[in-house]
């Protein structure tokens, strides 16, 4: 009884004990691919099946199991019973048997050259995969995925004005009843003609709509004063209608991706500003990297890229903010508040960005905490608007070209869910 | 491209080293081409004697910045086997490589995969079969041992605060008996505020400590600042 050393190698693991002879040997099957994976988890302190199969079989000879990755030894213990198992770092057996790899390697049959070409092709095929699962550059997906998303936006607007004004020949009053387009285009791909509107299949069709209001559709329904369209007239608004709602459907799907994808990219940054905005950074960036190594001014007026350059140009007040404005807290504060929010909401972006793009720690709830400190704080320090700057008096050479109207808030207000509402 | 090759000797004291002469009389250094025809980050290739040369650029490397600074000993040789840690895109690493030969063999840990990424390009794609390429995080040898065997040469460039603390426990696992390692300070990685000479000296202390006898120090002025290259023997 006594201390069995376990030495890991690309073939296998070996046993050894402390006069440093192999006494036992688990070995991969000589398939790279196999041993890459097994490599892989071993690199992660996981253990693989090889080293428990080992262990189980030296367990009556040994009283103590010695490894020299403590978190390995640490995760087997769970794994093997009834023996000791110790992570030992470096161990000096270990250390001599990696000396003497080669006279180990007779005993196997094995020349140098043979072990180092193997050698070679393992260490190459672990070395691709990790660099594989390191540059799979999610963020630039998710930046095609948020351009794809305002496109999609954009060609849902253009399909439902166009299904508007077709079935407005029809039935003129049903515009001004509904606002919501994916009701509308509802309406229209599954009930089609006037006539056969009716409360009860426009329950079915949409079940959140009050019964006042399916009344009242059905009302004008009967009193229309559209024109007459057959079922072969209808046919083709009902096509195009339900490539729109294939659309709709696929809208959302595209923005539960992005949402699952910022999770895995950038879970501070989405926790900060939600998934949508996150990736509308990321995209405006150019990537999570790009991001990361940006200055929180810089962030601050992503998207306003126009009115900086044109500030910068003309000396004027620079811009407030970029996207950052569709953050509700600066879109729904005052005007005087929101470069202050903006500045503190860029700052703490910057930060949730290098984490995401370095450390991959959680740190939102922390950042966020503090933002919204802050945003408090802003609320009470600057609650009233601040006077107006005494005008200038009368200047005595040529007034100064006319300074640029007024900063940033080139983006439009921010876009609700979808259409109108 | 234009300047004519004069003259190729080995150099006096580096084995695997050459010194290539132009018309002009300038002298640059240079290592053969394991795997001709293909450059690995930029720098010349000379063709003399039948063979092919690869400019080694000290600007690029800090051996090569050493070794022109008068390093005395290279303890790197035909079939030596090597640790290096952060090997980076690969730069210093070929020039080993072409030095140590088909026989010989390096073993190249990075941490950065972006970097790593151009080595796996440059070296592996390009056909050097005497680099294992290992993506691990020399802190902790242990995540790599079943790659590495013993070695004669421990190399460490890593922009890491405690460098010389990382190199002596990486020769702990790996290095043979009588083996030798090679330390690349990098004062301004290691305290931007204190000056190079005392970090240098703590780094070198470090070294001494953990039981080496130091061998050599040059400093890489003019082609790197704040640099130095230590080259230590491990007492047996």
């Amino acid at each position: 009884m006594a201390k069995i050393y376990v030495a890991t190698d690309v073939l296998g693991f070996f046993a050894l004990d402390e006069a440093g002879n192999v006494v036992d040997k688990e070995l991969y099957e000589k398939k790279p691919d196999m041993v890459a994976a097994r490599l892989m988890e071993l690199e992660k302190s996981n253990y693989v099946p090889e080293i428990v199969k080992l262990i189980e079989r030296i367990k009556p000879r040994a009283e103590k199991v010695v490894l020299e990755d403590p978190e390995l030894a640490r995760k087997l213990v769970a794994a093997v019973k009834g023996v000791e198992i110790v992570g030992e770092s470096p161990s000096h057996i270990l250390v001599e048997f990696r000396r003497n790899f080669p006279k180990y390697l007779g005993a196997l049959g094995l020349t140098w050259d043979e072990y180092q070409k193997f050698l070679f092709e393992v260490s190459d095929l672990v070395t691709r995969l990790k660099l594989r699962q390191a540059v799979e550059r999610r963020d630039l997906f998710i930046a095609q995925a948020i351009s794809t998303l305002d496109d999609v936006d954009k060609i849902l607007n253009l399909i439902a004005s166009r299904i508007r004004e077709w079935y407005g020949l029809h039935f003129p009053e049903l515009e001004e009843l509904i606002r919501d387009n994916k009701e509308y285009v509802t309406i229209v791909y599954h009930i089609g003609h006037r006539s056969r509107i009716a409360e009860d299949a426009l329950k079915k069709i949409l079940p959140e709509m009050p019964e006042e209001r399916a009344k009242r559709i059905v009302e004008s329904a009967k009193k229309s004063i559209g024109a007459e369209m057959s079922d072969w007239d209808l046919e083709q608004l009902k096509i195009y209608a339900d490539i729109y709602l294939n659309l709709d459907a696929y809208r959302e799907k595209l923005a539960t991706y992005i949402d699952e994808a910022m999770k895995e990219v950038a879970p501070n940054v989405r926790e900060l500003v939600g998934p949508l905005l996150g990736a509308r950074l990321i995209k405006l960036a150019g990537g999570l990297t790009r991001m990361a190594f940006l200055p929180a001014s810089t962030i601050q007026v992503l998207g306003a890229e126009k009115a900086l350059f044109r500030a910068l140009r003309t000396g004027g007040k620079p811009p407030k903010h970029g996207v950052i404005f569709q953050y509700p807290e600066i879109f729904r504060s005052p005007r005087w508040q929101r470069g202050k929010i903006a500045r503190a909401l860029a700052a703490k972006l910057a930060i949730a960005a290098k984490a995401d793009a370095f450390t991959g720690n959680f740190i939102a709830p922390r950042l966020k905490e503090e933002l919204l400190k802050r945003i408090q704080e802003v609320k009470t320090l600057y609650a009233k608007p601040p006077p107006k700057a005494p005008t200038q008096p009368a200047a005595k050479t040529p007034p100064p070209p006319p300074p640029p109207k007024k900063g940033g808030e080139k983006r439009p207000p921010p876009r609700r869910e979808r259409g109108r509402r | 491209m234009s300047i004519e090759v004069v003259d190729v000797r080995p150099h006096e004291r580096h084995y695997g080293v050459y010194i290539v002469k132009f018309e002009d009389g300038t002298e640059r250094i240079a290592t053969v081409n394991l795997t001709p025809g293909k450059r690995v980050y930029g720098e010349r290739l000379i063709k003399w004697g039948g063979l092919e040369y690869r400019e080694w650029n000290p600007y690029r490397s800090k051996l090569a910045a050493a070794i022109l600074n008068g390093l005395k000993f290279v303890p790197i040789a035909e079939g030596t086997q090597i640790l290096y840690l952060g090997a980076a895109s690969g730069t210093t690493p070929s020039h080993m490589s072409d030095i140590v030969g088909e026989r010989g063999l390096i073993y190249s840990v990075e941490f950065s995969p972006r970097v790593f990424r151009e080595f796996m390009e440059k070296l592996v794609d390009q056909g050097r079969r005497n680099v294992i390429p290992i993506l691990g995080d020399a802190r902790f040898p242990y995540q790599y041992a079943h790659y590495v065997k013993g070695v004669d040469v421990v190399y460490i460039d890593v922009a890491q605060p405690a460098q010389a603390k990382i190199l002596a426990d990486n020769a702990d696992y790996f290095l043979k008996p009588g083996g030798h390692v090679m330390l690349v300070i990098k004062a301004m990685s290691i305290d931007v505020t204190a000056p190079a000479t005392e970090t240098f000296k703590q780094e070198i202390n470090t070294l001494k400590e953990r039981g080496f006898d130091i061998l050599e120090t040059v400093h890489l002025e003019p082609y790197d600042t704040a640099h130095a290259m230590v080259i230590a023997k491990k007492k047996s």
